[in-house]
């Protein structure tokens, strides 16, 4: 056996490949993860969540200062010093990145940074140096997408770009009004820049809620950003003063900018590894399919998270990388849910999990819907809370939840709730019956089972 | 979404025990399937029973020894145990008069002997409930587990629990409506001994109509036995012993054998039990008429 050879190989150090590694070395594998970025944690901890979390949560704290002269609290003027804000960010992210180090070290995975490819189904190269492995797991993650046909300019940023917060642009428009464009135009609009936001379908966040994604267009636009939804971004001008977005449909015109993100989506980047050489079938999307035990048409070879397809997020990653780590291992695993909750981080924030409205009637499926509006709800409105919404999807025969929607501050938070009740098939009653604290955010999944029961006392 | 409704940890446990919950819960006729459900603990009947308190040390009440229960004793308590906690049964109690029986067994002794068969009581009995199954099929029925379906059977097979060395066993004489007494007489006799030796096979056992189970032999004026599911009935038997019959005025000796039937009540009513048992006395009474 060659000195390069690893029992079980993670190629991607994010949230899906390490979960994966650390979860085999639990498992008594001995593990090589590899990755091409020079710190532990992927997109997710370097150029993603957790930065991006970091610029909201500095977002949050800009909006709720200049709200404190409602409650008597004067602050003066908001300035805000780029540099310490971005330097707080990369405390934040080296403080998690290195602490992956440490728990690898203790789980003796052994970690490369390098660019890997496979040569076969049993071997890869590691810029340059040959490795041979029983088992491998793809984690390779995807990259935003790049809109063809635009001109190469340094104004033009990717979401990784924009969480550099190089500086703060006068005029923004954001390409895209998904989950990532929505959360830099809460980032932007609160630093100062006046942001514009164009969604090719007809609604910003797509997939989302309609009644609940209105909530979110309407605080997005009290808070200065403007958004053109059914508009598609037809040619893009840069000359030295400005970027020109020629639009049309439910915007006609051009749109001058200081700066523009591209936020139209991700791409799998399934084909980077070599897929083909090991025989793995890679779809045109640079997507590797996997069943539910994340396999992949070549018995020894998984693939996770991102390089998988939709949706793309870390925490199916996470369950994910768990799932191959077991199978791989001689475990009875897979990832049987559906139910991967949506989380969007804007202020406020949108949140959802299971069948919306729109799906269930899609699909067919008998529903029912019981909300309640954050109006009525006194911990709302005593912690400053602007309008919000839960929503549950049920069966009018069983009372099961078949689906939840959040609008609101810290939604995100109390989605788990409802898909915890999910997961446990849980019903109205049991939902109702559940004692909430008051007061609380979470007593609004309580008081909309209770409404549709008939039992609500709060409305 | 799938219509059985089972918790995250359910599911990986179905998973890792190679268990398809969909066609699981199917089976079980049921929506939604607990932990318990697959890792065989007893169906949710009845309330859940503590037995915390039988575990005592008895040492401390004086000596004592410890022998384990064989694999095949642990199988038979847990049989018994659920035939009794999920069946809700009912023992009727009659007797019959053997005064004709006991006259032919008599009368047949020196053709017994020429056989080398000993004609046994037990083979009059078994004979005549075999008729009186014929005569009242849903004494030779089976209900499924889901209490939704009866199978009532067209043949008539009669276990026999025989007491051995190394616990109870019930093997299975088939088609005893049609077999006549030296036959059957022979069949429980071979078997009986075979039982004895643990070497009763596998397709001996199993599929009766109806059990029979006789303490005839060593005494009792009644006991209660408990149903051998998917039967629905069991014979119990115990010691004949003469009584007094009164006819009008005058007192007279009868030997009498005693009969306790146990039937599942979700199957058997009380009076058809009671006509049941009553056509079967007639039957021991005049074994003529098991031939009519």
């Amino acid at each position: 056996m060659s000195e390069n050879h690893a029992d079980l190989i993670v190629l991607g150090a994010g949230p899906g490949g390490y979960a994966c590694a650390f979860r085999a070395a639990d498992l008594g594998r001995r593990v090589v993860m590899v990755d091409p970025r020079a710190t532990l944690g992927g997109v997710c901890l370097n150029v993603g969540c957790i930065p991006s979390k970091a610029l909201l949560h500095a977002a949050e704290v800009i909006r709720e200062a200049r709200q404190g002269d409602d409650w008597g609290i004067s602050t003066g003027k908001v300035s805000v010093d780029l540099d310490k804000l971005r330097a707080k960010k990369e405390s934040i992210v080296e403080k998690l990145t290195t602490g992956l180090v440490g728990l690898a070290k203790r789980r003796r995975v052994q970690t490369i940074c390098g660019t890997a490819q496979f040569t076969g189904d049993k071997s890869l190269d590691i810029d340059g140096a040959a490795w041979t492995f029983d088992q491998a797991v793809i984690a390779v993650g995807s990259a935003p997408v790049r809109l063809s046909g635009w001109p190469k300019d340094d104004r033009i940023w990717d979401s990784t770009d924009a969480l550099e917060i190089g500086e703060v642009p006068k005029k923004l428009t954001i390409v895209g009004g998904g989950i990532i464009g929505l959360e830099m135009a809460t980032v932007y609009a609160a630093l100062g820049s006046k942001v514009t936001v164009v969604e090719f379908m007809k609604q910003i966040a797509p997939g989302a809620d309609a009644e609940a994604v209105a909530i979110l267009r309407a605080a997005l636009e009290a808070d200065g950003v403007t958004i053109h939804t059914g508009t598609k971004v037809t040619e893009v001008k840069a000359s030295k003063a400005a970027l020109t977005l020629s639009c049309e449909g439910g915007f006609e015109g051009s749109l001058k900018a200081d700066a523009a993100i591209q936020a139209v989506g991700r791409r799998s980047n399934g084909g980077l590894v070599n897929p083909k050489s090991a025989g793995i079938e890679i779809d045109e999307g640079g997507i590797i399919h996997v069943d539910a035990s994340c396999r992949t048409n070549v018995a020894n070879i998984f693939a996770i998270g991102d390089v998988t397809g939709n949706p793309m997020l870390a925490h199916r990653a996470t369950h994910q990388g768990h799932v191959a780590a077991e199978v791989a291992s001689g475990h009875a695993a897979a990832l049987d849910t559906g139910l991967i909750p949506s989380v969007a981080y804007t202020s406020p924030e949108l949140a959802w999990a299971g069948l919306t409205q729109a799906q269930a009637k899609d699909q067919g499926v008998a529903h029912k819907v019981a909300n309640f509006p954050w109006a009525a709800s006194g911990r709302n409105l005593a912690s400053s809370g602007g309008d919000g919404l839960t929503k549950l999807v049920y069966c009018p025969e069983t009372h099961r939840l078949l689906g939840a929607t959040l609008v609101g501050r810290n939604a995100g938070e109390l989605l788990a709730e409802c898909v915890l009740a999910m997961e446990m098939g849980a019903t109205l009653e049991d939902v109702a019956l559940s004692v909430h604290a008051h007061p609380t955010l979470s007593e609004t999944v309580g008081f909309s089972a209770e409404r549709a029961l008939g039992k609500l006392t709060d409305l | 979404m799938s219509n059985v409704i089972a918790p995250p940890s359910v599911r990986a446990l179905a998973r890792a025990k190679g268990i398809d919950l969909e066609k699981f819960a199917k089976d079980l006729g049921r929506t939604y399937i607990a932990r318990e459900d697959l890792e065989g603990g007893k169906p949710a009947a009845g309330p859940a029973r503590d037995t915390s308190y039988w575990d005592v040390d008895h040492s401390q009440f004086g000596p004592v020894t410890e022998e384990p229960m064989s694999r095949f004793a642990q199988v038979a308590a847990a049989n018994l145990g659920a035939a009794n906690a999920l069946i809700p049964q009912v023992t009727h109690h009659d007797r019959a008069d053997v005064t004709a029986i006991e006259a032919l067994r008599k009368e047949l002794k020196p053709e017994a002997q020429a056989r080398g068969v000993k004609l046994t009581a037990l083979a009059f009995q078994a004979k005549a409930l075999a008729r009186a199954l014929r005569e009242f099929p849903r004494f030779n029925a089976s209900l499924s587990p889901d209490a939704k379906t009866l199978t009532l059977k067209d043949y008539v097979h009669i276990g026999v629990a025989v007491d051995t060395a190394h616990g109870l066993m019930v093997p299975v004489l088939r088609d005893m409506d049609r077999k006549g007494l030296w036959q059957i007489a022979t069949e429980i006799a071979d078997l009986a001994s075979r039982a004895q030796d643990r070497k009763v096979g596998p397709d001996e056992m199993g599929g009766a109509s109806i059990t029979i189970t006789n303490l005839g032999g060593i005494g009792g004026i009644g006991f209660t036995p408990i149903v051998n599911p998917p039967e629905v009935a069991i014979l119990g038997i115990t010691r004949t012993e003469t009584v007094t019959v009164w006819e009008g005025d005058t007192p007279r000796p009868v030997p009498m054998v005693p009969l306790d039937l146990s039937y599942d009540h979700r199957v058997i009513n009380g009076a058809d039990a009671a006509r049941f048992v009553s056509y079967l006395a007639g039957l021991i009474a005049d074994p003529r008429r098991i031939m009519v």
